[in-house]
């Protein structure tokens, strides 16, 4: 290996990169964008359920649920039509209209009708919740409380009162589309050397195949880990084990590196390389999707290298995880990292041949 | 004999089962120029680049400045510069950073790039970048790249191809200037006018084999045929006549031309390279 043919290289590919315009603004564009993104989204969860309410009269179970229980905001309302603009604007996740005799019925032990609205994009997470308000303001106000008694027991830290606001759990994401962005960059210099023909000036000076391709393996994993790393350093996912993130970053530029080998072996021209680029781009993200929306994808993600990065990104900024609890992620990762990169250099060998 | 700066020995490369090069073996003197000459396809490209490293003989062996171009590639190619068909410039960077890039890659501590520049006429032009340049400013800059290094040998394929007579005539000038300085110069090309000019020794390839290697005046001597050809006035016209130089008879028919003829014009003519490869090959050089 040739340290100073490398680093010859490098310096050469930088200016490359940022003499081309196109690459050179959708780098700083993708940045600045991140980083606005983040910073405009709510900074914490609202585990408030807040409620409309419209009743001439108000049990005093409801009342007193709501002293006893935090995180239950109801407020009453002039009209049924105030409640139900307020439901379908957003105000209120749901609305409750109880009807003047609903207390006269509760003590003859008659069914009173009770409409709930909901808007229509609420999720039945929040119907039931509704539903189970309104079952226990019932049992409380006929005096037919469930006879139990609980105690939870949290397992892990216990998160009530600090959900993670979905700016946190988009970073994790963030970093991923940053890395996975410069599929486009390193593989566009090197299609470009190989369409070119620079290539070919450059192997005929004293230096190796083995330079040339060291040079850029080294040029990509640093563009891609050094703007993932700024972005988490500005919008501080790097958590209190900054060094795990940094490993991470590290592996998830190497495996951007492979991968983009792996395109530039295939691609011939810009419009090619877009065309390999983004279906791989849309797999890579997709693990960091499902943080997005926990649930929404199964156990198969974690055939898809980027989710050991993802995960552990999302742990570490996000829960304080330590080395105990994402090695197996990061070796994984590296694993994965050694077969891309292999099969990403062998297919581009064949094409300087 | 003086000593060699290439000697290729029965190199052999086929691609597939098209045997591009076909057993050759010919040497280059130190301070020579030798001329590749054949048509496309006729292997000297082929040739060219496993000289030059970049493709590895699959049969026979070379050497260049004493070392096996195969075992040792890039110890040789520390020595050499290699000047391409194709442009293959970094054209978003200027002329300087390209030869600068090169100069570095090559290991050179003092490099004058301006120098090197006003050398193949680009003075002046350091700072442009190459995508602004000409097709024959590019040819030029790809030369002066090639000489960063001050080479022992050059290399070059088809340099002046598709240029203009000043920047042809610029690259041929700083050829022979290097040679002047005691570089080797191994060139391929199909022009063979360019050849006739600058080559101490031209070689045919033709279908792989070199058919033929000499000096170009060995060559016509050999190959070619001498005639005179005169323009005479004949029934209110012009009548051509071509009188061969290398016979018995010649002094005779001269002095019948001009005591019964009104000569109007009157030049000798040596065959030119092409025409002796195209007797030797039975087809021309653009093929």
């Amino acid at each position: 290996m040739n340290w100073r043919t490398m680093g010859i290289l490098v310096s050469k590919d930088f200016t490359l990169f940022f003499r081309n315009r196109f690459f050179a603004v959708i780098t700083i564009l993708g940045l600045v964008a991140y980083a606005a993104v983040y910073f405009v989204m709510p900074s914490s969860v609202n585990e408030t359920l807040e409620i409309g309410l419209y009743a001439p009269v108000v049990p005093p179970a409801l009342e007193v649920m709501q002293e006893a229980e935090g995180g239950l905001e109801i407020e009453r309302v002039e009209s049924e039509e105030a409640l139900r603009g307020g439901v379908s604007g957003g105000q209120y996740m749901a609305g409750l209209v109880f009807p003047a005799d609903i207390m006269e019925k509760f003590e003859q032990n008659q069914r009173p009708e009770i409409k709930v609205y909901v808007a229509s994009d609420m999720p039945d997470e929040i119907r039931e919740v509704v539903n189970s308000l309104i079952t226990e303001m019932a049992y409380l106000q006929t005096a037919q409380a469930l006879n139990i008694d609980w105690q939870p027991e949290i397992l892990g830290r216990d998160m009530a009162g600090q959900q993670i606001p979905q700016r946190d759990r988009i970073r994790s994401l963030f970093a991923i589309f940053i890395l996975v962005t410069e599929i486009f960059g390193l593989a566009g210099l090197i299609s470009e050397e190989v369409e070119r023909r620079t290539a070919w000036a450059l192997l005929v000076t004293p230096m190796a195949v083995r330079d040339l391709f060291t040079a850029k393996a080294v040029l990509g994993t640093i563009m891609a880990f050094s703007q993932a790393f700024l972005l988490l350093a500005v919008v501080g996912g790097l958590g209190e084990q900054p060094l795990i993130v940094v490993t991470a970053l590290l592996l998830g530029a190497v495996l951007v590196t492979g991968v983009a080998f792996l395109v530039a072996s295939l691609a011939k021209g810009f419009l090619s390389i877009i065309a390999w680029s983004v279906p791989v781009l849309v797999v890579l993200i997709i693990p960091a999707i499902g943080i997005m929306m926990p649930g929404a994808i199964s156990d198969w993600i974690k055939a898809i290298p980027s989710y050991y990065l993802t995960e552990t990104i999302y742990q570490v900024s996000n829960f304080g995880a330590g080395w105990g609890d994402v090695w197996r992620d990061l070796l994984i990762l590296a694993g994965f990292n050694v077969a891309i990169l292999s099969v990403g250099v062998l297919a581009l060998r064949r094409k300087f041949q | 004999m003086g000593n060699y700066s290439i000697v290729a020995e029965d190199l052999t490369y086929w691609y597939g089962d098209l045997v591009a090069v076909d057993h050759i073996s010919f040497h280059v003197a130190d301070g020579e120029i030798l001329g590749f000459l054949g048509p496309n396809g006729a292997g000297k490209s082929t040739a060219w680049k496993m000289l030059t490293g970049q493709l590895k003989p699959k049969g026979g062996r070379a050497t260049v400045l004493g070392r096996d171009i195969a075992e040792d590639s890039q110890k040789v190619q520390g020595e050499i510069g290699v000047c391409f068909e194709y442009t293959n410039l970094y054209e978003q960077m200027s002329a300087s950073e390209n030869l600068r890039l090169f100069a570095r890659l090559f290991g050179v501590r003092r490099f004058d790039d301006e120098a090197l520049l006003r050398r193949v006429g680009l003075e002046g032009w350091g700072k442009h970048r190459v995508e602004e340049f000409s097709k024959g400013m590019k040819q030029r800059l790809m030369v002066a790249r090639s000489l960063v290094n001050q080479p022992k040998i050059l290399f070059l394929d088809e340099p002046t191809s598709g240029l203009d007579p000043v920047s042809a005539e610029a690259i041929r000038t700083v050829i022979l200037e290097e040679r002047e300085r005691g570089a080797t110069i191994f060139l391929t090309t199909h022009d063979m006018m360019e050849a006739d000019k600058i080559s101490d020794r031209v070689a045919f390839i033709d279908q792989g084999k070199i058919v033929a290697l000499d000096t170009p005046h060995n060559l016509k001597q050999t190959y070619g045929k001498r005639a005179l050809k005169a323009e005479v006035a004949a029934d209110g016209g012009l009548e051509n006549i071509e009188i061969p130089l290398d016979m018995d008879e010649t002094p005779d028919a001269v002095r019948e031309l001009f005591s019964q003829k009104k000569v109007i014009t009157i030049h000798s003519e040596e065959a030119t390279l092409e025409d002796i490869f195209i007797r030797i090959t039975g087809r021309g050089l653009q093929a």
